[in-house]
């Protein structure tokens, strides 16, 4: 056995050819393109990553955003139940105010409404007496009627002021109601009176008034003396229905 | 047929004589190189199927060297996979009618383990240095340092004549059968000696990537043993 050293070089020489070779046309270039194709991998991975970051964040953020539209929704919520509360409680206390507004004035309507009532009642018994009482003098005799009054005429006058007095008859006949004609010794007792307290006679214009019930009433022209039952009665009436 | 342990000199270059085996290497070099050419002229992001095969075979090779080594492959992608790749080659030329192997040659056999063992003694002092890698035949004490040496001589021979025997044994019994018996009936031998070139091949990358990852380990122990004997209870 013999070891041929020019083929041993050889081949040594042509299998380091051959690495060189391979390590050059097929080793790297292929070993390049799978790091290539890992990379273009390796990115796509990151932009897939990249983008379920930003649509997770999309939607955190679309989370956020609803929470925060259902908290606005909440308080607004909120205030439109505390403004229907306070308008409510509003209206409610104008509607009370006003409840008991209308019940007073109808209360004080209600007073009044009996106030009158009673008035009404009050003058129509007024009014009621007097009738009754007209009725019963009619029982009275007649001289009574006339006679009983001119005295009280007379003091009437002579309680009048001095002016007034010396007025009384200056201008013509003094117009004397009585409640029926004179008789002539009552319209004499009359001149008499006056005469006596005025100091001069007076002529009278008699006039009859039945209205009058009973006794007289002396016209002047600044004054009128009454001295009747209707004027009594008038007065009691009056009196009696003073509502104070 | 000749001695295969003779060489015929087909002609000479000058004063050097050239050898069938090495007439048949510049043939695999030739036809390995326009291959690569062609197929790697138009490689893409998207492969073909060309391609497909192509990274397969790349990353199988550097899938194997980083299982051994635990190391990047990169470095020694070039070196094992053109190991792996011309000695399944080489093998498998005797399907060629009228071609013997390279690696039926001794000088073959010889000149890879003579690449190996350069290679190992060159990525071991890369990775830890001279001194360091020098220490390295002091491990586990310093009695191992004429072992260790004797271990380094041993083991590229063992890779040389395993691989130069597997093959030429192949060649030797197929052409006596053929002068024996007539046409077809080498042909389960010659399918034999195609499975047996696989796995000589295999053999010889992954004994070489062994050999270099134990170099270049970061190991203080070598570990080049274990892994080499049962290489050869596989490949004998």
């Amino acid at each position: 056995m013999q070891i041929d050293w020019w083929t041993l070089g050889l081949q040594t020489v042509n299998v380091l050819v051959l690495i060189w070779v391979l390590g050059r046309f097929l080793f790297r270039p292929v070993a390049r393109i799978i790091a290539e194709r890992q990379a273009l991998a390796g990115a796509d991975l990151a932009k897939a990553k990249a983008a379920l970051a930003e649509a997770e964040a999309s939607r955190d953020a679309a989370r956020a955003a609803a929470a925060d539209l259902a908290a606005q929704r909440q308080q607004m919520l909120a205030a439109a139940q505390a403004e229907a509360a306070h308008q409510k409680e509003t209206l409610l206390a104008a509607a009370q105010s006003e409840a008991e507004a209308a019940r007073r004035t109808a209360l004080a309507d209600l007073a009044q409404a009996r106030a009158d009532q009673a008035r009404a009642l009050s003058d129509q018994a007024a009014l009621l007496a007097g009738d009754i009482a007209a009725r019963l003098l009619q029982r009275l005799p007649e001289e009574a009627r006339i006679m009983g009054f001119i005295d009280g005429l007379a003091a009437a006058v002579a309680a009048l002021p001095e002016a007034t007095r010396a007025s009384i008859g200056a201008e013509g006949p003094l117009r004397l109601r009585a409640a029926r004609a004179l008789s002539e010794s009552e319209s004499d007792a009359l001149n008499a009176a006056l005469a006596q307290v005025l100091g001069r006679p007076v002529t009278l214009a008699p006039e009859v008034d039945p209205a009058l019930i009973a006794g007289l009433e002396l016209e002047t022209p600044h004054a009128v003396v009454h001295n009747n039952f209707r004027a009594d009665l008038a007065r009691i009436a009056q009196e009696l229905t003073r509502h104070d | 047929m000749n001695s295969p342990l003779t060489l015929e000199t087909l002609f000479h270059i000058g004063p050097v004589p050239v050898t069938l085996p090495v007439v048949v290497t510049w043939g695999i070099i030739a036809a390995t190189t326009l291959f690569c050419l062609l197929a790697t002229r138009r490689l893409s992001v998207t492969p073909g199927k060309l391609q497909l095969v192509l990274e397969l075979l790349v990353t199988g090779i550097e899938g194997q060297i980083r299982d051994t080594m635990q190391r990047d492959p990169a470095p020694y992608r070039a070196l094992i996979g053109t190991i792996f790749i011309f000695v399944l080659l080489a093998n498998w030329s005797s399907l060629i009618p009228g071609v013997e192997p390279p690696t039926a040659a001794l000088e073959t056999d010889a000149a890879l383990a003579l690449i190996v063992f350069v290679a190992t003694i060159w990525f071991g002092i890369r990775a830890r240095g001279l001194a360091g890698y020098l220490r390295t035949f002091a491990e586990p004490s310093w009695v191992m340092i004429p072992l260790n040496l004797i271990e380094q001589i041993t083991r590229t021979f063992s890779l040389v004549v395993r691989l130069f025997g597997n093959v030429m044994s192949g060649v030797f019994v197929v052409g006596i059968i053929l002068s024996l018996a007539g046409l077809l009936v080498p042909i389960p031998l010659m399918a034999l000696d195609v499975l047996t070139g696989a796995v000589q091949a295999y053999i010889f990358a992954v004994l070489s990537t062994v050999f270099i990852g134990a170099a270049a380990g970061e190991a203080p122990l070598r570990q080049s043993s274990e892994p080499k004997g049962t290489a050869h209870d596989q490949s004998d």
